[in-house]
C-alpha cells in the first residue's frame, strides 16, 4: 500500500512536469497564431484600397480609407513616454492617422541599449522573419547587408516621382549622400539627412581660467601648450598640478570619434587618422599612415610626458573625457558645437564660476589646421520590395519637410509640434518648454517614422548663425535651437563656420570591400598598438615607419586599391 | 520488459529534459556546417556557398593568430591552476575555524563577488587600479611602491586578469570543497586523535587525501575551458596597450566576426575551440579515472 502511494506521487509529479512543458510549448504556438491575423490585415486593407479607381496617381495628401505602413523601432533608452503611451501608439501615430490617413503598424520594438536594435534586426534578417514596409537604419554595415538581401527596392524612381521640392533641394546640397546606397546605378535606399557640421570639432576652453591668467585664446599649437602649462602649474582655481587635466582627450578604441578625441592634433599637421582622405594625387589614402601622423604622435607623446593629457588616455572613451570637464578639473575639451548644452551645461553644478567658451581649432607649425568633417547623412530609409503603398511614405515625409524641417515664420508648428509634449502654454497663453511643461518634456523627434523626422542639412547652422548675430528667434527652427540648446551654442556655431575649409570628411562611404572583412580588424589592431606604444614611450617614434610598412604588406595596400576602385565608380 | 513496466514513470520524468536537450543542444549542432560556408543569413543554409576550410585557413593566416592562441592558453591555464589551488587551500583553512558564526560569515562574504557581472566589476576595477589616483595605487604609494600600470602593461595585465578572476570566483568554488570536507568520516579523525596525531598531521594525512578526488574532478571539468580565458572579463578590461599579451580568441572573434556579421568565421573558431576542448576532456577524464577512480559513465 505504501509503495503504491509513492508510485502515485511519482505519477502525479511526472504529469505535472510534462504538463508544464507542454503548456510552455503551446503558449508559444498561441502567440504565433495571435500574431498572424494582424500580419494579414494590411494585405486585406490595401486590397480594398486598390479596388477604388477614383484617381490615377496613388499618391494622396490624405488617404481615405487609411493605408498602413509597417515598421520596426529601436527605442532610444533616454526617450520618455507620458500619458501611458508607447512607441507603437502615441501622439505622433495618432497625428499620422488623423492628418494623413496613415496607420503606423509596428511589427516589433526594442529598447536600443548596447546596439540592441542592430542585433535584433540582424537576427530577424537571419531567421527569415517578415521585413517591415519601411525601416530606418543608422548602422552602415547593417544597411549594406540589408540592401544585399534583395528584400528592399530601388527607390530612385519613387523619390523622383513623389518627393516634394523642399526634400529634393535638401538632398541636392550634397549629391554624394546617395553614394553608399548605389547598386549598379540604382538607388537602393533614401539617405536620412542630418544637420551639417554636427560632428565637426572646435575647442571648449574654460574662459574663467583664461581670464584669471590674463591669457588669450590659442591660435597655434604653441599657444595651446602655454595655456595648458598655465592651467596645470598655476591653476586659477588653486587645484594641484596632478589634479588638473589641462586637455581632456581619450582614445580607447579610435583616434577619431564624436567627442574628446585627438584627431585635430593630426589635423594641425595635415591629416586626419582613422578615415579615408583625398591625397595630393586625388586618390584616397588611409589617414593613419600619412607621414603627418608621425609628427602628431610626437606632439601627443610630448604632451603626455608633460602631463597635459590624462595619464590613462588610452583607457578613456568619449564619455570618460567629459567627466573631468563636468567636474571642473579639465581646462580644455575638444568636441562638437552642441556640447554647450550637453555635457558642459552641468559643470556649473560643480563649479559655479566655470564658464566654457568655444575656440577655433589651432594651427600647426606650417599654419595648417584640420578636423574630421560630418557627412550629411545619419542613416538610410529602406523600402520593402513588397510594400503595397510606397507613396504613403512620401506623403508622410513630404509633410514633415514642408512643416517641420524649416518652415517660414507663421507656420502651424511655430511654437512646437505637439502641445503637452515638446511645448505647452501657460495660463496667459505664452509657450513654455523643457522642465516647465506639465509632466515633463518629451523628445518628439524620436516619435517620427523616419529618425529625427526631417532635417535640412544647412538649416540648423543658418538659424544658429542668425541667433549669434543677435537676431530674435522667429521661425520654428530658430525657436527650437534657442529653447533646447545650451547658451553658447550660437557662438560655437559661429566659431565653427569661421573655419569652413578645415573639415575633412571620410570619403569612403561604400560597402566594406572583400579584403576589409578579413583584414580590417588586424590592421586596426596594429595601428592602435603602434600609436599607443609611441605615445606611452614604449617604442621610439620610428616605430611608426615599421607600422606603416607592416600595414601596407598585411593587406592595407590591397584595401587601398579596392577603396580607390570604389571611389572611381562614384565620380 | 517487467523492468520497464515497473520503472516507466521514471523514464517519463526524464522525457522533458531529454526533449529540451535535443531541441536546444543537438538540433542546433547542424549549424556547425556554417563553419564551412560563406554563410549569408538571407540566403540560408541551402544557398550559401561552400568554401571548405577557408575560415580555418583565415584563422591561422592572421599574423597574430599564434599570439592570440598563446595568450588564451596562458591566461586560461593560470586561471585553472589558481582557481583550483586557492579554493582548495581556503576550504581547509576555513574548516579549521571552529567558531560557527565566523565560519559562516566569511563563507558568505567571499562568495558574494561571484554574483557581480564583469560589466559592473570592470568599471569598478578600472577606477580602483588606475595609475592616476586609483585606490590600489594610492595604498601602494604610501608604502613607497610607485604606481603600477595594472591595466596598461601586458605582463601586469595578465596578473590582474588572473588575480581578479580568482578573487571573484574562489569563494564560490570553495563551497564544493567544503561539501567534500563535511563528507569525511569523523571516525577517521577520532582514530587519529587516539593515535596521538597533531592537528597538522590530521590535515596532512586525512583532510588533504580526502579532498584530492574532488580536486581532480573539479580540475577535469575545468580543463574543458582551456581555450576560454573569459570573454566578458577581458573585454571589459583590455585596451590597445595590452593587445600583445591580453588579446584572446574570444575578443578577436567578437571584433572580426560579430561586429562585421561574419557568422561563418565565428562558427569556425567556435568549432575549433570545441574540438580542442573535447580532446582535452577525453584525455583528462581517462586520467581522472586512472588516478582518482572517478567516473561519470
Amino acid at each position: 500500500m505504501k509503495a503504491h502511494t509513492r508510485k502515485g506521487w511519482m505519477l502525479a509529479l511526472t504529469f505535472a512536469l510534462v504538463a508544464t512543458f507542454a503548456s510552455a510549448c503551446s503558449s508559444n504556438n498561441g502567440n504565433k497564431n495571435a500574431a498572424s491575423p494582424s500580419a494579414s490585415a494590411p494585405a486585406s486593407a490595401s486590397a480594398s484600397e486598390s479596388g477604388t479607381e477614383e484617381s490615377t496617381s496613388p499618391y494622396k495628401e490624405k488617404y481615405d480609407p487609411p493605408v498602413e505602413i509597417s515598421t520596426v523601432w529601436g527605442v532610444d533608452p533616454a526617450l520618455k513616454f507620458k500619458n501611458g503611451e508607447t512607441i507603437e501608439n502615441n501622439v505622433s501615430t495618432k497625428w499620422a492617422l488623423d492628418t494623413l490617413g496613415i496607420k503606423i503598424n509596428s511589427l516589433w520594438s526594442v529598447t536600443d541599449t548596447n546596439n540592441a536594435f542592430v542585433t535584433k534586426m540582424r537576427l530577424s534578417m537571419s531567421s527569415g522573419q517578415k521585413m517591415p514596409d519601411t525601416v530606418t537604419i543608422g548602422d552602415a554595415q547593417l544597411a549594406q547587408d540589408l540592401i544585399d538581401t534583395g528584400m528592399f527596392q530601388d527607390v530612385g524612381e519613387l523619390f523622383d516621382k513623389y518627393a516634394n521640392d523642399t526634400w529634393k533641394k535638401a538632398m541636392e546640397l550634397d549629391p554624394g549622400v546617395w553614394n553608399p546606397y548605389m547598386r549598379d546605378g540604382k538607388k537602393m535606399g533614401i539617405p536620412v539627412l542630418d544637420y551639417a557640421y554636427n560632428h565637426d570639432y572646435l575647442l571648449w576652453i574654460r574662459q574663467d581660467w583664461l581670464d584669471k591668467l590674463n591669457l588669450e585664446g590659442p591660435k597655434t599649437l604653441a599657444d595651446l601648450e602655454k595655456i595648458m602649462d598655465a592651467f596645470k602649474n598655476q591653476n586659477p582655481d588653486g587645484l594641484k598640478p596632478d589634479k588638473v587635466v589641462p586637455l581632456s582627450i581619450g582614445f580607447k578604441t579610435t583616434m577619431n570619434t564624436w567627442m574628446g578625441d585627438p584627431s585635430w592634433i593630426f589635423g594641425a599637421y595635415g591629416t586626419v587618422p582613422g578615415q579615408w582622405n583625398v591625397a595630393a594625387d586625388g586618390s584616397l589614402e588611409w589617414g593613419s599612415i600619412n607621414p603627418a601622423s608621425k609628427q602628431a604622435l610626437e606632439t601627443i607623446k610630448l604632451w603626455r610626458d608633460k602631463g597635459y593629457i590624462p595619464a590613462e588616455a588610452a583607457l578613456w572613451d568619449e564619455n570618460k573625457t567629459s567627466e573631468p570637464a563636468v567636474a571642473g578639473t579639465a581646462g580644455i575639451i575638444p568636441g562638437p558645437y552642441w556640447m554647450s548644452g550637453w555635457p558642459l551645461l552641468d559643470t556649473a553644478k560643480n563649479v559655479p564660476t566655470a564658464v566654457w567658451k568655444p575656440y577655433a581649432i589651432p594651427t600647426g607649425p606650417d599654419g595648417k589646421a584640420g578636423r574630421h568633417g560630418t557627412n550629411f547623412t545619419s542613416g538610410v530609409t529602406l523600402i520593402n520590395k513588397d510594400m503595397k503603398n510606397p507613396e504613403a511614405l512620401f506623403t508622410y515625409q513630404n509633410y514633415l519637410f514642408e512643416h517641420l524641417a524649416d518652415p517660414a515664420k507663421g507656420s502651424q508648428w511655430d511654437l512646437g509640434v505637439f502641445k503637452g509634449y515638446d511645448y505647452d502654454l501657460d495660463a496667459s497663453g505664452n509657450p513654455v518648454y523643457l522642465d516647465k511643461i506639465p509632466g515633463g518634456e518629451v523628445n518628439i523627434n524620436r516619435y517620427w517614422l523616419v529618425k529625427d523626422g526631417a532635417r535640412i542639412p544647412d538649416a540648423q547652422m543658418k538659424s544658429l548663425l542668425a541667433l549669434a548675430d543677435g537676431k530674435e528667434p522667429e521661425t520654428r527652427l530658430e525657436k527650437e535651437v534657442k529653447n533646447n540648446y545650451g547658451p553658447e551654442t550660437p557662438a560655437a556655431a559661429k566659431v565653427l563656420l569661421s573655419q569652413p575649409g578645415i573639415s575633412i570628411s571620410d570619403m569612403f562611404t561604400g560597402p566594406s570591400t572583400p579584403t576589409m572583412s578579413s583584414k580590417q580588424d588586424y590592421l586596426k589592431k596594429i595601428e592602435l598598438q603602434a600609436y599607443n606604444e609611441i605615445i606611452y614611450g614604449k617604442k621610439g617614434v620610428d616605430e611608426f615607419d615599421k607600422f606603416v610598412a607592416n600595414w601596407k604588406s598585411s593587406g592595407g595596400d590591397q584595401i587601398t586599391k579596392e577603396v580607390n576602385d570604389w571611389y572611381a565608380t562614384t565620380k | 520488459m517487467g523492468y520497464l513496466r515497473r520503472t516507466w514513470p521514471f523514464h517519463l520524468m526524464v522525457l522533458p529534459a531529454l526533449v529540451f536537450l535535443i531541441v536546444f543542444n543537438f538540433l542546433p549542432m547542424a549549424g556547425v556546417t556554417m563553419a564551412f560556408m560563406d554563410y549569408k543569413p538571407w540566403l540560408g543554409f541551402s544557398k550559401s556557398a561552400w568554401i571548405g576550410l577557408d575560415h580555418f585557413r583565415a584563422l591561422f593566416e592572421r599574423e597574430d593568430s599564434i599570439q592570440v592562441i598563446m595568450n588564451t592558453f596562458i591566461i586560461a591555464v593560470s586561471k585553472i591552476v589558481f582557481n583550483l589551488a586557492v579554493p582548495f587551500t581556503f576550504a581547509i583553512l576555513l574548516n579549521e575555524v571552529r567558531q560557527r558564526f565566523l565560519n559562516r560569515s566569511i563563507q558568505t562574504l567571499v562568495y558574494l563577488p561571484h554574483f557581480l557581472s564583469w560589466v559592473i566589476l570592470g568599471g569598478i576595477l578600472v577606477n580602483f587600479l588606475s595609475t592616476d589616483g586609483g585606490l590600489v595605487n594610492r595604498v601602494l604609494g604610501s608604502f613607497g611602491i610607485g604606481p603600477i600600470p595594472f591595466l596598461m602593461d601586458g605582463d601586469w595585465f595578465r596578473v590582474t586578469i588572473v588575480a581578479s578572476e580568482v578573487w571573484k570566483e574562489f569563494g564560490y568554488s570553495t563551497i564544493v570543497f567544503l561539501a567534500a570536507l563535511a563528507g569525511i568520516n569523523p571516525s577517521l579523525y577520532e582514530a587519529a586523535e587516539v593515535d596521538g596525531a597533531s592537528r597538522w598531521k590530521q590535515t596532512r594525512y586525512i583532510t588533504i587525501p580526502s579532498l584530492v578526488p574532488m580536486a581532480i574532478v573539479v580540475g577535469t571539468l575545468s580543463l574543458g575551458n582551456i581555450l576560454n580565458a573569459g570573454f566578458d572579463q577581458i573585454f571589459n578590461l583590455y585596451n590597445s596597450l595590452v593587445y600583445d599579451k591580453g588579446d584572446i580568441i574570444d575578443t578577436f572573434v567578437y571584433r572580426t566576426a560579430i561586429n562585421d556579421g561574419n557568422f561563418g568565421f565565428a562558427t569556425a573558431v567556435g568549432l575549433f575551440k570545441s574540438v580542442i576542448s573535447m580532446i582535452l576532456i577525453v584525455i583528462s577524464y581517462r586520467l581522472a579515472y586512472k588516478w582518482a577512480n572517478y567516473r561519470v559513465f
